[in-house]
């Protein structure tokens, strides 16, 4: 490209398909005979988004490619309004990119290495050291950044990792697995900094995990890919009315109560397996009508109410809903 | 009178007061790809001679650097006091200083590429505005660069030296701007010639001391196997082709080649022409760079 100095507000072509930031079309990638990504296709909007799927999903494989770093069997892939490939340079100059794997030179500093990244993406000598100590600062490494990256722990080589990734102001920030290796008080210190990434500094967030909880508890929005297979993107949560569930906790026969509830016309109530404790029954899309019946029959009945819970559609009721309860791998609800 | 004491109470706490100015966009220029290449091609240079590392990281470059210092100085101090002692030659130099020149390869080279493969912080480099190619270019051309500094720079102080120890300076200078031509000349050819053989080697592996090792047992046994090869196998007409196989050999013969001379040795027979040891060298340069575009280029 040219040395002209390049657009600091947007730093991007206006994207069209209501914002998206990325676009993917047909997006296939094959390894030989093993197929990573199948026929993807993507509009993502701005906003924290989750990229979630069980390890070897395709996660990362896809972020490469958005990066510009491989190259799609078929299809395409945009990002920031360039082709991520073909446009990979003016892409790269405008995404930050955090690895899941170690990735840091040991014998350097934080401030260094960090000043050098933010020179390597375009930013002058000068403005590149001073974004460098702000970034750290703001990750919480301001004390620290002169020491080098060898005597770190892994939760402050996390943290470098993401203040390169940010160090350089971008539009868009991918960071793949960024919890990874991180006891729980560095999971979710991690969390809060991806979260004020996202509120404060306002970049849009790509955060890849396998980790339901981290996913849900940062992101507004959800892509879930499963063995190459894009099973779903759609935002977390949704209208009360679309996704809320009733939950309730009897002390007595659960089959007798949903045939009541059947009885009564309200067929949406079921019973939800559980291994240990008392029996549960869900229904879905309450009204003021179940809750009437709720009460009615369990008179009727003489069955004890131990618990009744409203609670929204989950991101794990998108994951079943998706993926399929066999999917549901212990390790996704963030065991450390 | 009290609004001037508010005031003055006021003002220590004014500017004493830290402020969190929260986070700040970056609204300057963005200098793109060609800033990002000189960027990396900088930091290397840096880092392999130990800037902000360890003193022990700064030993042997400063060391080669005080060695390849003291080879033009002393020559130059005799040469002030005795007018006729010209102990050491234009060409003499990269004969003499072979040694230095190597070990400064095999240290340099391998911090050029093996640290970013061990450490795996390539995939940080490539997220950037840059491609694997300009990588690769940068890399070559921290060494090259850093090389001539090892070379060209002792040189042209060496030849400068000389100029300054004549009657006339400025007369001499005009005279001998072919010498410095020719310095120029083979410093930039020798340098990038030596840089990429030792970059090749660096290329295939991630453990530096495994780097430092190959490269400098690849520069003496190659010079052996030259000589073995042509005493077993070469008639005296195709002896001196076998100086090919050692870049010392090439290198020497090369120089005095540009400045006219013949090796007084005469181990390889009679000198190929001198465009040959220039274009061998070129050649394998370009091997060299193909070898790496291999390795490091192809996409996934």
């Amino acid at each position: 490209m040219s040395q002209a100095v390049l657009d600091q507000t947007a730093g991007a072509r206006a994207t069209t398909h209501e914002d998206a930031v990325i676009r993917t079309v047909d997006l296939t990638k094959r390894f030989g005979s093993f197929t990573a990504l199948n026929q993807i296709d993507l509009s993502i909007p701005r906003g924290a988004i989750g990229l979630l799927g069980p390890n070897g999903a395709g996660k990362t494989t896809l972020i490469r490619i958005l990066l510009g770093l491989a190259k799609p069997t078929s299809g395409s892939a945009e990002v920031l309004g360039f082709n991520a490939f073909s446009e990979g340079i003016q892409v790269r100059e405008r995404v930050g990119y955090m690895p899941e794997a170690e990735c840091l030179p040991s014998n350097a500093t934080a401030a260094d290495f960090v000043g050098h990244m933010a020179e390597m993406s375009g930013l002058p000598k000068t403005e590149a050291r001073q974004r460098a100590a702000d970034v750290l600062y703001q990750v919480g490494l301001d004390e620290e950044r002169y020491r080098l990256i060898k005597g770190f722990s892994t939760g402050m080589k996390q943290r470098v990792k993401l203040a390169q990734a940010i160090v350089h102001d971008p539009s868009l920030v991918f960071l793949d697995e960024p919890t990874a290796g991180l006891d729980p008080p560095g999971r979710d210190s991690m969390l809060e900094l991806v979260d004020r990434i996202y509120r404060m500094m306002g970049m849009t967030v790509v955060l890849s995990s396998h980790i339901l909880e981290d996913i849900e508890r940062v992101c507004d929005y959800v892509v879930i890919i499963d063995s190459g297979q894009l099973a779903l993107a759609q935002r977390i949560g949704g209208t009360p009315a679309e996704g809320a569930q009733l939950s309730i906790q009897i002390d007595g026969n659960p089959d007798q109560f949903i045939q009541r509830l059947h009885a009564l016309g309200i067929d949406d109530a079921r019973q939800r397996d559980r291994m240990t404790g008392l029996p549960e029954i869900v229904i879905r899309h309450p009204s003021d009508r179940v809750y009437d019946a709720v009460r009615d029959i369990a008179v009727e009945l003489d069955v004890p109410i131990v618990s009744m819970t409203g609670r929204t559609r989950s991101l794990e009721d998108l994951y079943l809903q998706a993926v399929g309860a066999s999917a549901l791998d212990a390790d996704m609800y963030g065991g450390v | 009178m009290a609004d001037s004491s508010m005031t003055t109470q006021q003002t220590p706490r004014a500017f004493g007061e830290v402020y969190d100015r929260g986070y700040q966009h970056y609204t300057g220029p963005r200098l793109g790809r060609a800033h990002a290449f000189r960027a990396l091609t900088g930091y290397s240079m840096k880092r392999a001679l130990g800037a902000k590392k360890r003193w022990t990281a700064k030993v042997v470059p400063v060391i080669l650097y005080v060695a390849v210092a003291l080879l033009v100085i002393i020559p130059l101090g005799i040469q002030g006091f005795i007018d006729a002692a010209e102990i050491l030659q234009y060409w003499d130099f990269f004969s003499v200083a072979w040694l230095i020149l190597g070990v400064f390869v095999a240290t340099v080279a391998p911090e050029m590429l093996c640290g970013d493969r061990r450490e795996k912080t390539l995939i940080l480099y490539f997220s950037r505005p840059i491609t694997r190619l300009d990588y690769l270019m940068s890399k070559l051309l921290a060494t090259g660069l850093l090389t001539l500094t090892i070379t060209l720079v002792p040189l042209a102080f060496f030849w400068l030296g000389r100029q300054l120890l004549a009657d006339s300076p400025v007369r001499a200078m005009q005279d001998n701007l072919d010498d410095l031509f020719k310095i120029v000349i083979v410093s930039v050819v020798v340098s990038a010639y030596l840089g990429a053989l030792g970059l090749v080697v660096s290329a295939f592996t991630s453990r530096k001391a495994i780097a430092v090792g190959v490269i400098v047992v690849a520069f003496l046994f190659s010079s052996a196997l030259a000589g073995v090869l042509q005493e077993v196998f070469g008639n005296p007409d195709q002896k001196a082709w076998f100086a090919l196989i050692s870049p010392a050999r090439t290198i020497t013969e090369f120089v005095l080649g540009i400045w006219g001379q013949v090796n007084s040795d005469g181990a390889f027979g009679n000198p190929l022409e001198t465009w040959i040891y220039g274009a061998a060298m070129i050649v394998i340069m370009l091997i060299c760079c193909a070898i790496m575009y291999w390795r490091y280029v192809p996409e996934d």
